[in-house]
């Protein structure tokens, strides 16, 4: 049980600096998630926190103590790889104890700890097999259980389903989740997919190029991106954005973009101002042409079965409708459609910051 | 089944001259060997009398030649073995400090270990022949075995990287959090799965040994240090050469390496070649 923090962290490899002086906390028991595309540092961040990375400037501190000198085994840390890692000329029963073994455990605690994380990981069928004779799903379990054995103060998985195929992504995805609802150890996951974040996430750190973009709970991230990279990385399907001028009139506020005329609501915005707008496709709702709304061409329909998407054209972009229920509409239609009020977002458009309302 | 056909043929048109060139030779030694003195020269392709005497002659060391026959035997079984085991020792080590913990200046051992191979072996007799003798090493084995394992390390340290770059260095990761010292990843992870390369590296430097005849001329010289192939370079020191003892003594010398090939025959195609280990 243990607290992380990030201080002013930097990262360069040679004369690159990929890490831009990042702080955060995490809270002792916290399941914090770094999410961002590919590139931007995660792992680097990671690596550093495990040991693996020298840290160029700042402090990362496990528990209050800085680690930044601490060599990576007395740092009481796990972590799970990618690729697994797992020792191929080991069993999993000797894989899971090898770190008790070279701490000179005795046989009977390094047997009962296996024992115990076997058994939280149905792994009990598989502990006298060798990695290569087990399923990716299974090898992932064996290096969770590796870590679980450990008992450590910190648990880092980097990017850990990426090798699975997409049902077992979702199945191991609520496993891991319901391993630290029991274990409660503090959790740092990496990953670029941002449903793996929103889903699993206590609290998700959006990296980009080096630098944090935003920190918060899952939802607080979906309602309020603070700019418009989260906006749009944040969510599936991605949020519609439009850039265009606020125009304001007798106390009504709409966009102006390419000749379309975006009812906005309520929100911030001086008349005249550049900003790009944002709307989630679940808040662009169909509607009747006698109130206000903003007319497009369906391109596409695409029914799930509880859910209907719409690729629609207005003016010069595309945007995209998601709506419950099988809407009768066909490609080619001319369709009205309206933002639900108050769930527009508006970015400047210079800076992406949201602009606060 | 046309193109199979004909893909077979072309290859016993090639394989079965290969096959010949090399195995003549070797056939002629076994007639040698199976003959007596007088048939030795006949030119026949099987003698009138075949015979295991020669064999009874060299086991039994019932010639001059052949007096210290076991005693050689064992020299260079123990010189191959103990060359084997040393280059292994420092190849291995050399190989894991540049591979997998990055040493600083591993990249100019590695280029060192290249340019020895553009310096002939026999170049170096002679300077080596004085460095032994002013450790006063000669007539010792192991002038011998350092003098091979100095030859045979640069290749084996060279294939032993490759190999090792091979590894997944997430493995060493997992095991530096796993709280394992770098001798305990040597030894715990990095030994076990190198095990096909070290097999193959190992075997490459024992036979190196096992057949080596200028540098075990030159540094041993008394009978009974001497190794097998020395020792049968004295059969032609004779104007009557015991031809067929000498071919007798010939085929024992030969069977060991055989023997070795066939049994690490997996391990030296595979570390060879690939090396890899999947994680
Ligand atoms: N060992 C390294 N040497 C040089 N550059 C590196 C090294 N490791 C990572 N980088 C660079 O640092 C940046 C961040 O990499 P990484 O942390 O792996 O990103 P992520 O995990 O978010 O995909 C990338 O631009 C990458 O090219
Ligand atoms: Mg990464």
């Amino acid at each position: 049980m243990s607290s992380v923090s990030f201080h002013h962290v930097e990262k360069s490899f040679g004369a690159t600096k990929v890490i831009h002086g990042i702080s955060f906390d995490i809270a002792d028991g916290e399941f914090m998630v770094l999410v961002g595309p590919s590139g931007c540092g995660k792992s680097t961040l990671l690596r550093m926190l495990a040991g693996l990375e020298d840290i160029t400037s700042g402090t990362i501190a496990i528990d209050g103590r800085v680690v930044n000198d601490v060599d990576s085994k007395d740092r009481d840390i796990a972590m799970v790889f990618q690729s697994y890692a797992l020792y191929p000329h080991m069993s999993v029963r000797e894989n899971m104890g090898f770190r008790l073994r070279l701490r000179r455990a005795d046989r009977r605690e390094i047997d009962t700890r296996v024992a115990r994380a076997a058994q939280i990981l149905k792994l009990e069928p598989y502990l006298d097999r060798f990695p290569r004779e087990l399923s990716g799903g299974q090898r992932q379990r064996v290096a969770m259980g590796r870590a679980i054995v450990r008992d450590p103060k910190v648990f880092l998985f980097d990017e850990p389903l990426s090798n699975l195929d997409a049902k077992l992504r979702v199945q191991m995805r609520s496993e891991i989740k319901a391993l630290h609802q029991r274990l409660k150890t503090t959790t740092v996951y990496v990953t670029h997919d941002q449903i793996e974040a929103m889903t699993m996430a206590d609290r998700i750190v959006v990296m980009h190029d080096g630098r944090v973009e935003q920190i918060g709970r899952p939802l607080d991230l979906y309602d309020r991106p603070n700019n418009l990279f989260v906006a749009q990385f944040i969510g599936s399907p991605a949020m519609n954005v439009v850039s265009g001028t606020v125009r304001r009139h007798n106390g009504s506020a709409w966009l102006e973009a390419d000749g379309v005329r975006w009812p906005m609501g309520e929100v911030p915005g001086a008349e005249g101002q550049p900003v790009v707008f944002g709307v989630r496709p679940e808040h662009l709702d169909l509607a009747r042409t006698d109130g206000d709304h903003v007319a497009g061409d369906v391109i596409v329909v695409e029914p799930t079965g509880a859910e209907t998407e719409l690729l629609v054209q207005v003016g010069a972009s595309q945007v995209t409708l998601v709506t419950s229920g099988r809407p009768r509409v066909r490609p080619g239609e001319r369709i009205a459609l309206a933002v639900e009020p108050g769930m527009g977002h508006v970015f400047d458009r210079e800076s992406g910051q949201r602009l606060v309302d | 089944m046309m193109r199979g056909a004909v893909d077979e043929a072309k290859l016993l048109l090639i394989g079965i001259p290969v096959a010949i060139w090399t195995l003549l030779p070797i056939y002629h030694m076994f007639l040698f060997s199976i003959s007596s003195k007088e048939e030795a020269f006949s030119g026949k392709a099987w003698p009138d009398h075949p015979t295991l005497r020669n064999f009874g002659v060299v086991f039994r060391e019932q010639h001059y030649f052949l007096n210290h026959f076991w005693q050689q035997f064992a020299n260079s079984l123990l010189i191959a073995v103990a060359v084997g085991v040393l280059t292994l020792a420092v190849a291995a080590t050399a190989a894991f400090a540049i591979s997998r913990l990055r040493t600083r200046g591993g990249r100019v051992v590695l280029n060192c270990a290249l340019f020895t191979y553009f310096i002939p072996a026999a170049f170096l007799a002679v300077p080596m022949y004085k460095a032994m003798g002013a450790y006063s090493l000669l007539n010792s084995k192991w002038s011998l075995i350092l003098a091979m394992v100095t030859i045979a390390s640069p290749y084996a340290i060279w294939v032993l990287k490759q190999a090792s770059d091979r590894l997944p260095y997430e493995l060493d990761e997992a095991a530096r959090i796993d709280g394992a010292s770098p001798l305990q990843l040597f030894r715990l992870v990095y030994l076990p799965l190198m095990a096909p390369s070290l097999v193959a590296v190992g075997t490459y430097a024992l036979l190196l040994a096992w057949n080596e005849y200028l540098y075990a001329f030159l540094l041993l010289s008394r009978d009974q240090d001497i190794t097998l192939p020395v020792a049968l370079g004295h059969f032609l020191s004779a104007d009557d050469s015991p031809w067929e003892l000498l071919m007798t003594a010939g085929l024992v010398y030969a069977l060991p390496p055989a023997a070795i090939y066939y049994a690490f025959k997996r391990y030296m195609v595979a570390g060879l070649t690939t090396g890899a280990v999947k994680s």
